[in-house]
């Protein structure tokens, strides 16, 4: 078995995947480090998916390169070994319950704890019994979440994982995450459009619209780099001038843009020239970005 | 926690507010990273740049192998940060808005004295 | 090898549809035979049933039973491919894992079935002359019928398995594709042979192997439908739906 190389989780050039005339991934590069969660976010069909089967070899480049581990992952047992990928539509044996896939499960993942499974099992109200075709949206979607959990795999890839759970289950998702992650530190990339929710989790945030990666920067940074004005049109239009405007909505005589880094001076001179200064929280900023409708985001699991 | 500051920031102030008020002791042990990203809900990255820049503040302080201790004279040296600037941070938006609406500082005052009693 | 070994338990983790279903499916058949052999048996007339008794001797329910296999392999590898590929298995150990399940499979329901055709001999066709196990052309001892159903299940396991992974990589439009090219080379063949006039040939090609020879000649397509199966496989993406 070939050693696996230290250094970047992920690094992606000029990665490229064409469906016939439908360019699903343009061009991407990227890197993913070490012990870090990233959020993969964009809207429905933006190329997510695609992506992540690309980088855990499920899917094949049109072009590009792409490096888990140092090495490309297709058909790469080395590498695959040590990734989970949880898919929203992951489908299971017809036959199987959920106890039958937590039994199978550690035979692939080296690190699979089975307490901790355990205990998310309960967590999670999972009927172990039931067969899997005849159990909810929700239900299934938690044997995901806990395979991906408990397998702890140096590299795991959430897509969209809780179709169906309730917000209460979802948090129960993200406490675990983070606990679980803060004493087993792994790479996490989370594909999600609720993106308000997983907001804080995230150290750092890929965006991917019509295939391309738009944004690919530090959370925090990112977290506070556009702020919305609103006022009189008039005073939000000279003080915004020149600058790039990334959202701009107007009521009769009132404006409300979104612009991107402001400095403190410029805050206080908005202030000063009579203008609200908003936050813009990750969701919005990406709304804006990749030109969507709030809608689309809201369409929750 | 809000959208408008870095998380790592809020969170220090968070851990400020509880040095100030005497919750977190001087010479006493505070959460670790870990702690605090669980109960916040952020990032443990995120969490220990907050505490980071407490430690760099000299606020708190390492032991080594056994965990982050309130420093000693922290609870003083906070109280004054906070008092310096607690006239930009406060009374000039109080003053900024008052004018929007008319209030002149000698009415302004007044209200803080007749609150005050209350 | 380790993974490998993990994709077969993978396959038998539930037994219930690659073991139990399928001797229970081998036992209704065998009940339902018997049952309507004594019926038959039971309406003849005394001075008939001799003659009867050689009818009964060319059950040939046991096709179902393989013609079942072929859906078992579709059903096992339409299911798990997808699901040991987010596992983080290769497409080579997965493939390799899966022939190694359906070879092992091969083998039990091979002894089995002639375990049943020794007990079949020894009670006299169940007590009522009646040949599921012990037809002709599964040869004439325990020996060769171990082999002929051996090489049998092997080939409805890997043909099954071939078009199972024409299915999980281009959907049924490949497997239209695939059986109007299966039935295009058979009929083409057949038209071949009538218009060369080696009819005779081909049969006494089959004549001169011999029963057992004929089977082991099976094997050929067996490993050409395993081969290729791998090699659709190889290239294919797990798909939603």
């Amino acid at each position: 078995m070939t050693a696996i190389i230290e250094g970047s989780v992920i690094e992606v050039r000029g990665l490229t995947k064409r469906f016939g005339t439908v360019t699903a991934v343009d061009d991407a590069t990227f890197t993913v480090e070490e012990n870090t969660i990233y959020g993969l976010l964009g809207r429905n069909g933006a190329g997510k998916t695609t992506l992540m089967q690309l980088l855990t070899g499920q899917d094949f480049a049109t072009s590009g390169d792409i490096r888990v581990f140092g090495q490309s992952p297709v058909e790469n047992a080395a590498v695959l070994q040590h990734v989970s990928f949880i898919k929203e539509s992951q489908r299971y044996p017809e036959d199987f319950r959920a106890k039958h896939v937590l039994k199978s499960a550690p035979w692939f993942f080296e690190n699979w704890d089975a307490d901790f499974a355990a205990q998310l099992v309960d967590d999670f109200r999972l009927p172990l019994n039931r067969r899997i075709k005849k159990m909810s949206r929700g239900q299934v979607s938690a044997i995901g979440v806990i395979v991906g959990l408990a397998s702890r795999a140096r590299l795991t890839f959430f897509d969209e994982p809780y179709l169906g759970l309730d917000a209460v289950a979802r948090q129960t998702f993200y406490d675990r995450l983070l606990a679980d992650y803060a004493e087993h530190p792994r790479t996490v990339v989370l594909s999600t459009h609720l993106i308000d929710e997983v907001s804080n989790l995230l150290e750092h945030v890929l965006v991917i619209d019509e295939g391309r990666i738009i944004i690919d920067q530090d959370a925090e940074s990112l977290r506070g780099s556009a702020t919305t004005l609103v006022g009189t049109a008039s005073a939000v239009d000279g003080f915004v001038g020149a600058r790039e405007v990334l959202h701009r909505d107007a009521i009769g005589g009132l404006a409300s843009v979104t612009v991107l880094g402001l400095t403190a001076q410029e805050r206080t001179d908005a202030a000063a020239a009579g203008l609200e200064l908003a936050p813009v929280s990750l969701q919005q900023l990406v709304i804006h970005r990749t030109n969507t409708s709030e809608k689309e985001f809201e369409v929750s699991a | 926690m809000d959208e408008s500051r870095p998380l790592f920031v809020q969170l220090a102030e968070q851990i400020e507010n509880d040095i100030i008020s005497g919750v977190m002791a001087e010479e006493t042990q505070v959460p670790s990273i870990n702690e605090f990203a669980a109960f916040y809900r952020i990032n443990p990255a995120t969490a220990l740049k907050g505490v980071t820049m407490l430690v760099d503040e000299g606020a708190l302080y390492k032991k080594r192998g056994i965990g982050m201790f309130v420093a000693e004279g922290a609870q003083a040296r906070l109280t004054t940060k906070r008092r310096d600037k607690f006239s930009t941070e406060f009374v000039t938006p109080l003053l900024t808005e008052a004018a929007k609406i008319g209030i002149t500082s000698e009415q302004l005052a007044d209200m803080i004295r007749k609150a005050a009693k209350a | 090898m380790n993974r490998i070994t993990s994709v077969v338990r993978l396959h038998l983790t539930n037994p219930w549809t690659t073991i139990i279903l399928p001797w229970m499916i081998m036992g209704f058949i065998l009940i339902a035979n018997i049952a309507i052999w004594a019926i038959i048996l039971g309406a003849a007339a005394p001075e008939d049933r001799a003659d009867i008794r050689e009818g009964l001797g060319y059950s040939g329910s046991t096709t179902y039973f393989f013609v079942y296999i072929m859906v078992l392999a579709v059903q096992a590898i339409s299911v798990t491919f997808p699901f040991a590929l987010g596992y983080g298995v290769t497409r080579r150990d997965y493939y390799l894992g899966t022939a190694l399940t359906f070879v092992g499979l091969s083998a039990m329901f091979s002894v089995g079935l002639t375990i049943l055709s020794v007990i079949e001999e020894a009670t006299g066709g169940w007590g009522l002359g009646g040949r599921m196990f012990t037809t002709f052309y599964y040869g004439d001892n325990w020996l060769q019928r171990l082999f002929i159903f051996f090489v049998t299940f092997l080939f409805f396991f890997f043909v099954g398995t071939s078009a199972a992974s024409i299915w999980v990589r281009w959907r049924a439009n490949g497997l239209i594709a695939y059986f109007v090219g299966l039935a295009v080379i058979v009929v083409g063949g057949a038209a071949l042979l009538t218009l060369t006039g080696t009819w005779p040939a081909f049969g006494a090609f089959f004549v001169n192997a011999g029963l057992v020879g004929s089977f082991a000649w099976s094997l050929v397509i067996t490993a050409v439908a395993a081969v290729g199966g791998f090699l659709v496989l190889r290239r294919a993406t797990p798909k939603s739906s």
